[in-house]
């Protein structure tokens, strides 16, 4: 039981750190600039395959991660140019985020097949807690994902640009009144949600892997938990990022596999019924 | 008056209109037509048209079919049934296609084999569903155009699983306890309910049958629970989940006390082991169609499997080539046959099925793979036939370990294994 | 436009005598495609909220469809006639407990719900497969018609009628609403129009029209299957509508036409001509996005205003 116990934390803990990187960008960007990025699993995937690409060429590890990182960055970049100029219309944005998501999606399978594949751990071996077996490369990347939503929480709360960002979020006209340059925080917002959502797909391939379908499945995620956890709220969503980790364990635990997604969408619906803004939002 | 004149010249544009479309009838024969369809942004597509095109290239060089020039024409399914039928039809219909070769999915054969049976097209097909060759038996006027070239029905992996268990007993490692994972989907449910009753005879228990959705990637949790059941064996059936190389990479990271033996469709793929980072050694697998690219089963194999490095710089990208590069030649083979016996039109698909029906039990014909039919039309599966080979991945290479006849290598056994 | 739309009818009726068989038949499919993509427009276009989950419409008459025609199944073989009326009743029915639900709220959530919901059903397919066939889907068994020619003028009829009832609504008061509400919900609400009721409304048609679309798939290729509730044909639906213009149903129609065409004919055709290293869903996602960019009025709104403006010169 003790056993049971112990599985599920870790191993809810590890997908629900890894699904955090991705959500909070996610949640950030639409904070910050009321902008709901389709593409999110673009810069997820695209890094991942751009490291596994360049470790096959024979570079470095931590070379060919960097690299996957800057792409991601770029792609960040090339989404805020491409919502530029129809910001201010919720279909238009949604439309060609998607569509642009959907490309890359079609680059990387015309380039890479449908196949997965997996990038090389920064640590092997296993380690043993409690009687249950779990691999240093699990724990390492628990431990980097909790580091980075810590710094992201920190910097948004402490420092002076963080304090802009957030001031852009609670009111971006009176931002920009009071002379904060919103096109910057927006650039830079984009730029670090996708730097983290990269982040997580080189994760998400040394534990998994990744193929260009991964890409989908990383916005939905990124978007159920969203909506879990509060259109916004950006520790809404990491919170809802744990949850949504602990209900799929479990439910893998205790119903069987197959039930697996359907019970987390099931649970979304449900919690979006009695409580339509989800766990932390707030009614717009 | 001024109508019946503007009806009359309308009726007469129209009547020029459909002419000059009606394809003449039954003219002389200029060339044969191979039509070949598949999910063309994918390897098992592609692989597809390349092994046709090839074929047809070496036809052509040595004069064509009863000397007539082969001409390729290609149809993508994009994996959508609306789309495959459309583009079935068209090559069955516009490119008046005399064959069409190719398939791949389930679901989407299931929706093409309507269109094949009223454009009473050819179909040498591929795609595992024993439901396809059902419907060849039920109502076989309608159905007989298809035949199942590429791999055996999807049903016949419980055979092949139970020889698996049963080569691995006769090797020296003992199996007593079996852990299943596959495929949430409706392939898998004949190969369990045939694979039950054959372990048991064994037996060998199955202590867990757990069945995982599309893209599902947690296998790390299955493995422990499996070693905590005291499992020997993780056996894998997986073909649609499309995550199976992540399940021998979580499986080599742990590194538990029991192998990873059974039916996973990414193994199969050539550079699996490339794409784990060599996390890939030691799984046996199944090699669906019959052919590995490290063991070709036949000369003719061995032959076709360089002539594709040649032409294209590298290797078979997916088993479905086996199938459709022997899918040209038989149809060569029946056409001659045909012109042989004096049939008024060789060409004719309800002719060439009689002939194709020939290849039976007792009249295998070698292609890459030996290749026989049953009375449904459905593709031979033993030992001297076409059968899912028992296969095992050992240091970046695939070699086949099961029957004697045609294996080119022996069961290694992982380091970590301690039974 | 009167004898446009009768040149374009007269067209569409001559067609077989122009086409051949293999054609006529994505001609067909593309009217339904239209049908899904018309009434998308009719609550998107009209009442400005935006469902991402037009396709589980589409599924759920196709399959509701399916298995009231396939005894084999369900023990039942209703006439194919209603149970395609059936599909789009029982998309209706499930559209309007769904939008009682989420169309209480303002904002994106709507937009979210959508999104997740034709995944959600999608996965009932597969848990639940011995009544719905799983991935594979399954044949249907009495359908209404055999020949391409029938089903061809079936789509056609089917896509006329349709088009014409969607167009009477948005002629009529309620259309006027539901574009009130599109506009501006508090000024809307400050008229004294119930705007969670027309909400309501406009996504019951809109989920009836897509249900039915879902049923005459299923009589068209004589299969059902769980690609009907995939994204790829939202995507395709959206796209098309988006191209065409959204708010006023002729800019979707012809979008529907030439996007469908496009992707399963023509474009296969020029990529395979000049063997170009690339699918044709990267050409249409490029196109999708320029059109957004540059024109995110649509092709409609577009051409309407360069004619307004040399008509005026």
């Amino acid at each position: 039981m003790i056993e049971t116990l112990i599985k599920i934390f870790l191993f809810g803990a590890v997908v629900g750190g890894i699904w955090g990187l991705v959500a909070s960008g996610f949640s950030l960007i639409f904070g910050v600039s009321r902008i709901l990025n389709f593409a999110h699993g673009a810069a997820f995937v695209s890094s991942a395959f751009l490291a596994y690409a360049l470790v096959n060429e024979g570079y470095s590890l931590y070379f060919a991660v960097s690299a996957g990182l800057m792409l991601a960055a770029v792609i960040g970049v090339v989404v805020y140019a491409l919502t530029k100029p129809v910001r201010d219309r919720e279909v238009m944005v949604i439309i060609v985020t998607l569509a642009f998501a959907l490309l890359v999606q079609q680059v990387l399978l015309v380039l890479f097949g449908d196949r997965g594949v997996s990038i090389e751990p920064f640590v092997e071996g296993v380690a043993e807690i409690g009687g249950v077996k779990v691999t240093h490369m699990r724990l390492l990347s628990l431990a980097l994902a909790v580091i980075c939503l810590t710094a992201l929480e920190v910097f948004i709360t402490k420092t002076n640009l963080g304090k802009k960002v957030m001031a852009t979020a609670q009111d971006s006209r009176a931002a920009m009144m009071v002379g904060i340059d919103i096109e910057k925080i927006f650039l830079f917002v984009m730029v670090l949600s996708s730097l983290l959502a990269g982040f997580a797909g080189i994760l998400y391939a040394q534990i998994f892997a990744v193929n260009p379908e991964v890409s989908l499945r990383a916005l939905i995620y990124a978007f159920a938990i969203v909506i879990l956890g509060g259109l916004g709220s950006l520790r809404g969503s990491i919170a809802a990022s744990f949850i949504v980790g602990y209900i799929l364990v479990i439910t893998i635990t205790f119903l069987g596999a197959r039930w697996s997604e359907f019970v987390m969408l099931l649970t979304i619906v449900a919690i979006l019924v009695v409580k339509p803004t989800g766990l932390f939002g707030v009614e717009e | 008056m001024r109508y019946a004149k503007a009806v009359l010249t309308v009726l007469i544009l129209l009547a020029a209109i459909t002419a000059l479309c009606a394809q003449p009838e039954k003219a002389e024969r200029e060339k044969v037509v191979i039509g070949v369809i598949g999910p063309m942004a994918l390897p098992e597509g592609q692989a597809e048209e390349k092994a046709v095109k090839l074929a047809v290239e070496e036809i052509n060089a040595q004069g064509g079919i009863l000397g007539h020039k082969v001409e390729v024409v290609v149809g993508d399914t994009k994996l959508d049934s609306n789309t495959a039928t459309s583009e079935f039809r068209r090559l069955a219909t516009v490119e008046n296609a005399d064959v069409i070769i190719g398939g791949f999915s389930s679901g989407v054969m299931t929706a093409m084999m309507e269109t094949m049976a009223e454009t009473k097209t050819l179909f040498l097909s591929d795609a595992s569903s024993p439901a396809h060759a059902q419907k060849v038996e039920q109502n076989y006027e309608k159905y007989k155009y298809w035949f199942r070239v590429s791999q055996n029905n999807g049903s016949t992996f419980a055979l092949d699983l139970a020889d698996m268990v049963k080569f691995l007993r006769d090797s020296g490692y003992e199996v007593k306890k079996v852990y299943v994972i596959r495929d949430e989907h409706v392939w898998t449910d004949p190969v369990m309910e045939a694979l039950k009753p054959l372990l048991e005879e064994m037996g060998v228990e199955i202590v867990k049958d757990v069945k995982i959705p599309r893209g599902y990637s947690e296998y790390e949790q299955l493995i422990l629970e499996a070693e905590n059941l005291n499992a020997d064996l993780i056996m894998p059936i997986l073909a649609i989940s499309g995550t199976g190389d992540i399940l021998v990479k979580q499986w080599a990271t742990l590194k538990p006390d029991l192998l990873l033996a059974g039916h996973d469709l990414s193994a199969i793929d050539a550079e699996l082991y490339e794409k784990t980072n060599g996390m890939a050694n030691y799984e046996i697998f199944l090699a669906d169609g019959g052919a590995l690219v490290t063991a070709p089963p036949t000369e003719k194999c061995r032959e076709f499997v360089e002539a594709y490095k040649a032409k294209y710089g590298h290797y078979p990208e997916s088993h479905q080539a086996y199938g459709a590069y022997d899918a040209v030649y038989l149809y060569k083979m029946v056409v001659e046959m045909a012109a042989e016996n004096g049939e008024k039109d060789p060409f004719d698909p309800d002719i060439l099925v009689k002939y194709l029906v020939r290849f039976n039990a007792s009249n295998p014909v070698q292609l890459t793979r030996t290749i026989a039919f049953y009375d449904n039309h459905d593709l031979m599966w033993g030992d001297e036939y076409v059968r899912n080979w028992i296969s095992q991945w050992q240091d970046g290479k695939q070699y086949i370990i099961y029957p004697p006849s045609v294996a080119n290598g022996e069961l290694k056994l992982p380091p970590w294994i301690q039974k | 436009m009167r004898w446009v739309n009768g040149a374009a009818l007269i067209l569409a009726a001559v067609m077989p005598f122009i086409l051949p068989e293999a054609y006529l038949y994505i001609f067909g499919l593309a009217y339904i495609f239209a049908v899904m993509v018309i009434s998308w427009d009719l609550m998107v276009g009209y009442t400005g909220q935006v469902n991402l989950g037009h396709t589980t419409f589409v599924g759920l008459g196709a399959y509701v469809a399916a298995l009231l025609q396939t005894p084999l199944r369900t023990g039942i073989a209703m006439h194919p006639a209603v149970s395609i009326i059936a599909g789009g009743a029982a998309a209706s029915a499930v559209g309007l407990a769904i939008g009682i639900i989420t169309l209480r709220l303002r904002g994106y959530y709507f937009a979210l719900v959508t999104a997740i919901l034709p995944l959600v059903f999608m996965q009932t397919v597969f848990i639940w497969r011995e009544l719905f066939g799983g991935e594979e889907g399954f044949a249907v068994e009495n359908t209404l018609f055999t020949t391409t020619l029938e089903k061809y003028y079936f789509s056609l009829v089917v896509l006329v009628v349709s088009f014409i009832l969607m167009k009477k609504i948005v002629d009529s008061r309620i259309g006027l609403r539901f574009m009130a509400v599109r506009d501006s919900e508090e000024l809307a609400e400050s008229l004294g129009i119930n705007t969670t009721r027309y909400k309501v409304l406009a996504f019951v048609l809109t989920s009836f029209f897509a249900g039915i679309a879902g049923a005459m798939v299923v009589n068209y290729r004589f299969t059902v299957s769980p690609e009907l509730y995939g994204v790829p044909l939202m995507l395709l639906i959206i796209l098309s509508a988006v191209l065409g213009g959204l708010g006023t149903l002729y800019g979707p129609l012809i979008g529907a036409m030439v996007i469908y065409l496009a992707k399963n004919w023509w474009l296969g055709d020029i990529i395979r001509t000049f063997s170009l290293p690339i699918n044709d869903e990267i050409v249409l996602y490029a196109i999708l996005i320029a059109v957004g960019i540059l024109m995110p009025e649509g092709l409609y709104h577009e051409i309407k205003e360069r004619w307004v403006k040399s008509n005026k010169q």
